[in-house]
């Protein structure tokens, strides 16, 4: 099977256990992805309410979520 | 509870955990503890488990079969699920943040941290060792060993480890009659 009917194969599946990895997947490099964004962000001194606006949540969530990686 | 196992059955709590981690599961649950039962050599619980005719082999597939059993699958593969091609991704931040950005996140560290690290028991686990020390204390044994934790598993309510040992014919008024015997030979012998 080619990569690409792998894919199509696996997005069509109804097994949990590979939708829901994916999901699983899928958060953890939004976390990661998300993290390097905010830190760019500060580097390039940004307030928290603008990263918020620009994230569509709060300013306190942002805040409590990063104010301990110190910056 | 714990200072009355005895040296194997501490062996198979322990060993239970790496039966969890090594099926990539986020709980130690009752098939990892009967997993575990296997890996160490000479308790009485596999005497029993042999005397029934139940080999590591056949309980080792019967896990494998359970629902959410095997491997999960890498970032990469689960992500190409959704059509997102995760080294494309890597590709593309790390010719803005670097080489090894991605990996290099607090979020990354702490999800690679939570697999390597302490897995908690499940409920029905915890229930079985409990059970494990009421099977002890009712055959008036003052220890609690892999036997006691077999016999543990074959309560209701205590999830997949009772259900492939029923599937498989181990009873619990029979496996009780046969740790009994066991205790009393090895004590004669």
């Amino acid at each position: 099977m080619t990569d690409a009917t792998r894919v199509a194969a696996a997005a069509s599946s109804r097994d949990p256990s590979i939708g829901l990895a994916a999901v699983a997947s899928l958060r953890g490099l939004l976390e990661s992805l998300e993290e390097l964004q905010v830190t760019n962000a500060r580097a390039q001194g940004w307030s928290w309410q603008q990263i918020a606006d620009v994230l569509r949540v709060s300013r306190q969530a942002v805040h409590k979520k990063y104010r301990r990686f110190g910056f | 509870m714990f200072e009355r196992f005895t040296d194997k059955a501490r062996r198979v709590v322990v060993l239970a955990q790496d039966a969890a981690r090594g099926r990539q599961a986020g709980t130690i649950r009752t098939e990892h503890l009967l997993a575990a039962l296997f890996e160490v050599p000479d308790n009485l619980a596999l005497a029993v488990l042999e005397g029934f005719g139940v080999t590591k082999a056949d309980v080792l597939a019967d896990i494998d079969r359970l629902p959410g059993a095997g491997p999960a699958p890498s970032d990469a593969d689960a992500l190409a699920a959704l059509g997102i091609d995760l080294d494309e991704v890597r590709r593309q931040v790390e010719d803005a943040f670097g080489a090894g950005a991605l990996d290099r996140t607090r979020a990354a560290a702490g999800r690679a941290r939570r697999r390597g690290g302490h897995i908690p028991f499940e409920r029905e686990a915890k229930k079985v060792l409990e059970l494990a020390l009421r099977e002890a204390v009712r055959m008036t044994h003052n220890y609690i060993g892999a036997e006691h934790i077999l016999l543990g598993m074959l309560h209701s309510e205590t999830g997949a480890g009772q259900w492939i040992l029923l599937a498989r014919g181990v009873r619990q008024d029979a496996a009780r009659v046969v740790v009994e015997e066991l205790v009393r030979t090895r004590r004669a012998g």
